[in-house]
């Protein structure tokens, strides 16, 4: 391993350790400080007051906070990370479920930005002042601007309202999943299609997955565009470009191998970024198109003040972005190894 | 072809030979897919049901939000609540009962040659398991076998309901919820298992597959009591679309057969489409606006039946509802047992809520009240402007707040004094019974749960209470106690009694006898309903 990494991820991962803590104490306290009846969730609101009380006992509420705390600390380590009040399942279990369905659409969506914004902010920065750089400004700025559920109700009225050719919400159609349905083995449609060989069901989840998909990767696509266009221009003008152009080197090598590897760094962390908060921002663009994911499961969590599932998704959520950060910034202290010395 | 790829030495060329391969293979793959789907067995016939929300619990036991609206077809109750039949309790699992002289012994008699979907036989011991592990799981609707101290095996079709004090336990038994007939062989512990897709029912229906959040298939079920002959439907799919844009595009362009709560001015896009068809059924769901009995102004009988006077009841039904919902006349819905368009209702009258207010020692208004409402309910908001309004004629402040459910019914639980004056929500009933609407709504509470008017009268509470006691054994003078106790809080106007709703449904016109029974909410039974094939 190159010198100095080891002793830069075990230091990174000591201070993720710290905020994890810290994120799963607030969310406890707040969730406790926020007036509600947890054990009213759980038994319904019209329960006779002798099952409260016995929900108020199961459910640990009769016991001071401090154990509380202790034994919500121990569930999370031990992978019980408590029930649903509304559903009266498990957490994780249920995040588990939703999850995939949720990776897949923000997976596709940066997997579109990047094949999309990268490009165009290139040839952006390389034709600087052209027409095609007007047009990629405009495009990121509207990226960035319009709202998602407004794209995506846009995009469901054209492609399907109109055009008929994609289909209107959902993850398959009730045809398929009725005559080829999915065997679940990772709860990755697109996965689970190939591996049994399901080639109707893998077209049909591709076809659901385009709209959410591309209304999820505007964003991104603004992000990407403008951030490469900009750092592509700044390394553009350096010095050992110049070099490298005066010494007879393709230019197609220099922008492509020189230039833009250099460039690349602060919009692979802006792209991280995005996709980190993309894990419970995509809950607009899942309920425009029925997606069952994890966006929908937070809302209903908040709304209902489920707060074992509200603590769920944040702790899932957290350690989904600390984890994100994490793998960014270790490629980023291995491609430049001055990183790992700050 | 990969060789000649590898070997070619520029860069672009291997590009377009790439490119052109990719091509070739999307071309592939999707002809083949729309060619075996244009070739897939049609023979089937599948409703599909687009629906408004998930399914959280699909514990037939603790389920207490919409699932009944699947359990209604994978599960059944012992009697059957008709309320378009003069003798509404009818029988389901259970094919007659009777009560002892002093209401406390309830016999069923069972139907024969029932099983559950799991092979296992539908006998008394089966009734006795499941009210016992609905009892003893104390979720959901579970509290509405408060009444009952043991169930008893008599021989194996009939079985036994005895009571700690009397309660009409046929009604009971034909609740949406927490009355379901579950087999005996489910695992232990089987609240994971019943949320994984997994049903054990006598229903005509089965589970087959369940996409949580997302998606529910039902199959037929071959050995059903009734048995299949005539059209029915193969499988059914409810699919769980939150938005009403969706739900209606999803019906007009064919993709879903029926679908519910589609706020009225998107009704209108409708208008002209022949495939499409729009019929109002009763539901029994009121709003209500409960009053602060208990805090200043509306502690004063006067002020409270004065902005009773106030209130745009017309108004709010012609422009919220376009006509879809009715001017409540009491607590009670209309449609249901206990309900009576003769007692008295307030309209707006601004004279009358005008002389109100100056014998209350307000002559120009001039206080302030607050309503809370839930976010997010566009028809709560309207209302909740609308009264804005007119209290602003009155000089009367409304201090309109916005709160979700929770934060709401937070508020409302805490100290009277520092509540809301006026707090908007629905009701609807577990079991049919106006006990339900009387009691949760208006019986005092030592800890508040539901009478957010906080009204606390004595001669009321007896009153429900015996009636409710009654109504078992004796319907009609329970339903004459009922009437009595209704007249005491309207004059008390101790809530304003906004609007009975109905229930919209949008569905595609080849679909035949489909009918909503309020008794069942936003429940359609499958199996009664049929497609028209085409050509």
């Amino acid at each position: 391993m190159p010198t100095g990494l080891a002793r830069y991820i075990a230091r990174r991962l000591a201070l993720a350790l710290i905020v994890l803590l810290a994120v799963v104490t607030f969310t406890f306290i707040v969730a406790r400080v926020v007036p509600s009846d947890p054990a009213e969730l759980y038994v319904g609101p019209k329960a006779t007051a002798a099952q409260r009380e016995r929900a108020r006992i199961e459910l640990g509420l009769d016991k001071p906070l401090y154990v509380q705390y202790a034994s919500y600390l121990l569930g999370l380590v031990s992978g019980n990370w408590g029930i649903s009040l509304r559903a009266h399942t498990s957490v994780l279990g249920d995040i588990l479920t939703y999850l995939p369905a949720t990776l897949e659409i923000i997976i596709l969506a940066n997997i579109i930005a990047v094949m999309v914004g990268i490009p165009l902010g290139v040839y952006s920065a390389v034709r600087k002042g052209s027409l095609l750089d007007q047009a990629s400004r405009l495009t990121a700025i509207a990226g960035v601007s319009i709202p998602s559920f407004w794209f995506a109700l846009l995009l469901q009225l054209l492609f399907f309202g109109q055009l008929h050719v994609l289909p209107l919400e959902g993850r398959l159609s009730v045809d398929v999943s009725l005559y080829y349905p999915v065997k679940t083995i990772t709860g990755f449609y697109v996965l689970d299609s190939l591996l049994t060989l399901n080639i109707v069901a893998f077209v049909d989840t591709l076809r659901h997955l385009l709209l959410p998909a591309i209304a999820l990767a505007a964003y991104p696509i603004g992000l990407i565009t403008r951030m490469t266009r900009s750092m592509m221009i700044e390394v553009l003008r350096e010095t050992y470009i110049r070099f490298a152009r005066a010494n007879g080197i393709v230019e197609r090598l220099i922008i492509f191998k020189h230039a833009l590897k250099n460039a690349i760094t602060p919009t692979l962390t802006v792209l991280g970024l995005s996709f980190a908060y993309s894990i419970t921002g995509a809950v607009l663009i899942e309920i425009v198109f029925g997606w069952p994911g994890l966006g929908t499961y937070t809302l209903n969590a908040i709304i209902e003040a489920d707060y074992p599932a509200i603590l769920g998704v944040t702790i899932f959520g957290t350690m989904f972005y600390i984890v994100i950060n994490l793998f960014l910034d270790i490629l980023q202290s291995y491609l430049d190894p001055r990183v790992r010395f700050t | 072809m990969l060789r000649y790829i590898l070997s070619q030495k520029s860069s672009q060329k291997k590009l377009y030979a790439i490119v052109a391969i990719v091509i070739i293979l999307v071309a592939a793959v999707g002809g083949y897919y729309y060619y075996q789907l244009s070739q897939g067995p049609k023979a089937k016939s599948i409703a599909v049901y687009s629906y408004v929300s998930d399914f959280p619990d699909l514990d037939p036991s603790s389920a207490f939000e919409d699932e009944q609206v699947i359990l209604a077809n994978t599960y059944e109750d012992l009697v059957y609540f008709d309320p378009s039949n003069t003798q509404p309790l009818q029988p389901w699992l259970a094919t007659s009962w009777e009560n002892s002289v002093d209401g406390l012994t309830w016999t069923f008699h069972l139907r024969t040659g029932v099983s559950f979907h799991d092979g296992a036989p539908f006998n008394a011991e089966a009734v006795k398991f499941s009210l016992e592990r609905t009892m003893s799981l104390g979720l959901g609707g579970a509290y509405i076998w408060d009444p009952v101290k043991a169930v008893n095996v008599v021989d194996d079709n009939t079985v036994q309901i005895l009571l700690k004090y009397p309660a009409p336990v046929p009604q009971m038994t034909s609740s949406q919820y927490a009355a379901w007939m579950i087999s005996p062989r489910i695992p232990a512990n089987a609240t994971d298992w019943f949320n994984e897709g997994h049903d054990a029912g006598t229903g005509p229906y089965m589970m087959k597959s369940y996409q949580k959040g997302f998606q529910v298939t039902l199959e037929k079920y071959p050995g059903y009591w009734k048995g299949w002959s005539g059209p029915h439907f193969d499988n059914v799919v409810f699919r769980v679309d939150r938005d009403p844009s969706v739900r209606l595009q999803a019906v007009q362009s064919g993709d879903a057969d029926m679908t519910l709560d589609i706020p009225v001015d998107l009704l209108s896009n409708i208008q002209g489409n022949a495939n499409v068809v729009v019929i109002d059924s009763k539901a029994y769901r009121n709003l209500v606006g409960m009053i602060n009995t208990v805090k200043a102004p509306t502690d004063n009988v006067l002020v409270r039946q004065a902005i009773s006077y106030a209130f745009p009841y017309k108004d709010v039904i012609d422009s919220v509802w376009k006509g879809h919902a009715r001017q409540s006349t009491g607590p009670v819905p209309t449609g249901m047992l206990g309900h009576f368009d003769d007692l008295s209702q307030y309209n707006l009258d601004v004279v009358k809520a005008q002389s109100l207010l100056t014998q209350a020692g307000y002559p120009n208004g001039g206080f302030t009240i607050t309503l809370t409402y839930t976010s997010g309910d566009q028809v709560e908001k309207s209302v909740a402007e609308l009264y804005k309004a007119q209290l602003a004629k009155l000089n009367i402040n409304l201090d309109i707040q916005e709160m979700t459910t929770r934060a709401k019914y937070t508020l409302a639980r805490g100290d009277p004094k520092q509540a809301q004056n006026i707090i908007l929500f629905y009701w609807w009933p577990t079991y049919i019974t106006a006990y339900d609407f009387l009691f949760n709504l208006f019986h005092s509470e030592k800890k508040h749960i539901f009478n957010f008017s906080y009204y606390n009268n004595s001669q009321y509470d007896n009153l429900i209470d015996q009636a409710s006691q009654l109504e078992g054994t004796n319907p009609t003078q329970a339903m004459q106690m009922y009437k009595q106790a209704q007249s005491m809080v309207i004059q008390d106007a101790a809530s304003l009694f906004i609007f009975d709703q109905d229930t919209t449904i949008v569905y595609n016109a080849k679909i035949h006898n489909l009918s909503d029974n309020p008794a069942y909410t936003e429940t359609i039974f499958f199996y009664n309903v049929w497609e028209e094939s085409s050509g």
